[in-house]
């Protein structure tokens, strides 16, 4: 592993940074079944990307099993971050926020509401207690 | 003009721009009654309705008002709205005394709503294109194990669309993306860090939102926000239908056999997840979020905030007051611009149009523009000068208007004044009073050529003001005023009138010379031509201009000018028989009936309206006299209908409306399209049977 900052990771890099993020270390087999799931690819296209992804530093290779173990050199919020850098892909990620709907609004909860929340549940499990 | 301004002044954006400062009253009155309904209903689902409901109402009422101002094409007539003389502002020199009003805003409100949308409708598109990315981009598919239960969940929900879940290293928040197939996005990490019971409450979230079409509404809902981006009202609806959304969702959720408390915890968890996640800016206290949960444990909520509909009652009562102030001054100045008087299609260059046209018949091709309001005075001039009364009083009258208020002004300016007099508006001539020193008053005086110089730049920038201010030597309009200036005083002087304050100096200033003069400086034998009544007789010395065309007048017009004093002083007369010497001695009079021939001017009159009045001098006491009127456009089309008047009739009824006393004059009803029209008059002996036609062709531009 090289000690210096791995280079951003392309689209087909990120997609294997997510499937080893998501499932923690795994096998090339393993992550070519996760993305194949969702469409066809070929086994030796996955070996060989991990393979780059190996020099480039942007995953560790456990070679003391046969089946060698990749996981991710960096952890998801490091490569969040480095990604984020970017102000354009900040912006243009910031602005999908409006169209996407889910169960938290887009704005953050600040930390007077965090801590506002968990003295309510607790008072509710208390209560029901 | 530049094409942005005159598109600002066409009827579309003036009527998009009232309608704009109408939707501001329109949205705050229905985000009043939404926040009255909101604090009587407590129902997430009928909350949400309602304020759905309300935003299409206001986008609905934007609609329709839009359509209700905008104008209808209903006539090929053009119509072109003549705005008052706007002076190049030049160093703050009062020309016209024209204020900034409200109403001056109006028509840039259309081209800045657009500059908006056009903004807020490229945002949207952007957040459209991001979130497609955020679909494809960095995600992975979900556990098998995962992706199991939310098929079970999906068959509880009985709902039968495939939904694709997926994780995603970018999403903060578990987010749905998509309506036709529609994605469940799970930030990378959450689906294995969180305990079951609480992901699976958030997957049921996520898929009411899916059942519910949400994601679609609120694309729909994006678009109008920015639509309606200027209105307040809109984005408080917006954040209620939002709010509303999340706590139908949440209801459905907590009907779906998950425990309340359970989900409560799993939304907490989820905020705190991303508290720790990022450390970039935080919001500001105060949210929705403990709201939900409060709501979602069914606890007593915190005193009710006010807020919202003191907010809209406050929004209402400004935009009101706006809109109205808004409304009403292009209400009050009305009457100065509203006379809509059919033009020519001429230039729409108006504002740079001379005030009052110094006609200049031999060279009409030069580019000068008719003006209604030269149209209007002009007309009127020469009909106070045509009035009955003797030929001078009209102008006398002028002329005591100025003396009356005539000013301690310095003796130069006065002169200059009284040069201008038959070319100033009021308006200027008002303002040129004001003036207090003589340096304005030079600066005026320049600026009041060139604003009639046809060479002059117009919109030259502030750094060549100087330049222009200079006065331009070559400026033709000035040149031929004073040349026309000096013509008139040469030859029309009188006794004690300056050639220029004489009849025959005033139209020759005003409209130039004419195309033919028929002089009879002697007078003497003069034989009647059959429309003045036949025969022969002896004549004061006269004059007769015939100008073949003055704009905004009519075409054909001869003034006749009669000395009747002998002194040199030419009168004008509007009846043939004014020079007539022999007129009122018997048996040299008239022996028939004499009508004016041709078109002169003030006879076949126009008003605002459109609305013609034909007026024909006739001079003849029998009673026996049928008289036929017909007009008709020159195509045909327009027949103006047809009336029949026994001059004996009026013998009896002498008072009554159209009754032939000194003439015979008939008003009509309806407005003219342009065009040609043809008035006829046949008058009919009934003793004898003999008849004669008067023929009186006129335009209407």
């Amino acid at each position: 592993m090289s000690t210096e900052h791995p280079p951003r990771p392309t689209d087909a890099e990120l997609e294997i940074l997510t499937v080893l993020w998501s499932r923690g270390p795994a096998t090339v087999r393993d992550v070519h079944e996760t993305i194949g799931s969702r469409r066809p690819t070929q086994y030796t296209t996955v070996l060989k990307q991990m393979q780059v992804m190996a020099e480039k530093g942007l995953v560790r290779r456990d070679e003391n099993q046969r089946a060698h173990i990749y996981e991710a050199a960096r952890p998801r919020e490091w490569t969040q971050r480095q990604l984020a850098g970017d102000m354009l892909t900040r912006a243009f990620n910031g602005s999908a926020k409006s169209l996407m709907i889910g169960a938290l609004s887009s704005r953050k909860a600040s930390k007077q509401e965090l801590a506002e929340l968990r003295t309510l549940l607790e008072e509710y499990e208390r209560k029901t207690r | 003009m530049s094409v942005l301004e005159m598109w600002a002044q066409s009827a579309p954006a003036k009527a998009l721009g009232a309608t704009l400062l109408h939707s501001l009253w329109e949205g705050a009155a229905v985000a009043l009654a939404l926040a009255m309904a909101l604090s009587v209903v407590r129902c997430s689902r009928v909350r949400y309705a309602a304020a759905c409901l309300a935003m299409l109402v206001v986008l609905a009422g934007f609609g329709v008002t839009f359509y209700r101002l905008m104008p209808r094409h209903t006539s090929g007539a053009t119509i072109v709205r003549i705005l008052p003389l706007v002076s190049p502002s030049l160093d703050g020199v009062p020309v016209g005394t024209r204020t900034w009003e409200v109403a001056d805003l109006l028509p840039w409100l259309a081209p800045l709503w657009m500059a908006g949308v056009l903004l807020f409708q490229l945002r949207c598109l952007a957040s459209w294109m991001a979130a497609t990315r955020l679909r494809r981009i960095g995600v992975c598919g979900a556990p098998d194990a995962w992706r199991k239960r939310l098929d079970a969940l999906r068959v509880r929900l009985r709902m039968t669309r495939p939904v694709t879940l997926l994780e995603s290293c970018f999403a903060e928040v578990p987010a749905v993306i998509g309506h036709m197939r529609p994605v469940i996005l799970m930030p990378v990490g959450l689906l294995a860090g969180l305990p079951a019971g609480q992901v699976e409450a958030i997957l049921l979230h996520e898929l009411a939102h899916i059942r519910r079409g949400d994601y679609l509404i609120n694309l729909m809902q994006t678009v109008v926000e920015g639509l309606l981006f200027y209105h307040p009202a809109i984005w408080w609806i917006s954040t209620v239908i939002r709010a509303e959304r999340e706590n139908c969702c949440d209801d459905l959720v907590v009907a779906t056999t998950v425990d309340a408390h359970e989900y409560a915890t799993a939304l907490a968890a989820l905020a705190t997840n991303r508290w720790t996640m990022r450390d970039t800016a935080l919001a500001a206290t105060g949210g929705d979020l403990v709201k939900r949960i409060r709501r979602l444990l069914a606890q007593p909520e915190g005193p009710r905030s006010a807020m919202a509909p003191m907010l809209s009652a406050g929004i209402l009562i400004v935009t009101c007051g706006v809109a109205l102030a808004a409304w009403q001054s292009p209400r009050q100045s009305a009457p100065a611009i509203a006379p809509t008087i059919p033009v020519a299609p001429s230039p729409p260059v108006k504002a740079a149009a001379p005030p009052v046209p110094m006609a200049s018949p031999k060279t009409a091709e030069q580019p000068k523009t008719t003006d209604w309001k030269s149209q209007a005075e002009a007309l009127e001039q020469l009909h106070e000068t045509l009035s009955k009364a003797e030929g001078k009083r009209g102008y006398s009258t002028l002329v005591a208007q100025d003396n009356r208020s005539a000013l301690p002004a310095p003796y130069p300016y006065q002169k200059w004044l009284d040069e201008v007099s038959y070319i100033i508006t009021a308006e200027e001539r008002n303002a040129f009073r004001s003036l207090r020193t003589d340096e304005d008053r030079d600066l005026f005086i320049r600026q009041f050529w060139l604003h009639r110089d046809p060479t002059a730049p117009r919109g030259a920038a502030p750094e060549e003001y100087p330049t222009i201010l200079r006065g331009n030597p070559e400026n033709a309009y000035k040149k031929e005023f004073y040349r026309r200036m000096t013509y008139v005083n040469d030859r029309f002087g009188a006794n004690t009138v300056p050639g220029w304050k004489t009849d025959r100096g005033r139209i020759y200033i005003q409209y130039g010379p004419p195309d033919e003069i028929d002089a009879h400086p002697n007078g003497g034998k003069y034989d009647r031509p059959p429309e003045e009544g036949g025969g022969q007789t002896t004549t004061y010395p006269f004059e007769q201009w015939r100008y073949s065309v003055i704009k905004g007048i009519g075409t054909n017009i001869i003034l006749e000018f009669v000395d009747p004093t002998m002194s040199g002083e030419y009168r004008m007369t509007r009846d043939p028989s004014e020079k007539d010497a022999l007129l009122y001695v018997p048996k040299a009079g008239p022996t028939f009936f004499r009508l004016l021939q041709g078109s002169p001017p003030g006879i076949v009159e126009i008003n605002a309206e459109r609305k013609m009045a034909v007026t024909i001098p006739i001079a003849f006491d029998a009673s026996q006299y049928l008289i036929t009127t017909s007009t008709v456009s020159a195509d045909g089309k327009t027949n103006l209908g047809n009336s029949q008047t026994l001059a004996s009739s009026c013998k009896t009824t002498p008072a009554e409306a159209g009754c032939l006393k000194d003439n015979l004059r008939t008003m009509g009803k309806t407005p003219l399209p342009p065009g040609s029209y043809t008035f006829t008059a046949v008058v009919k002996d009934t003793s004898s049977s003999t008849q004669k036609t008067y023929v009186v062709n006129f335009t209407i531009n």
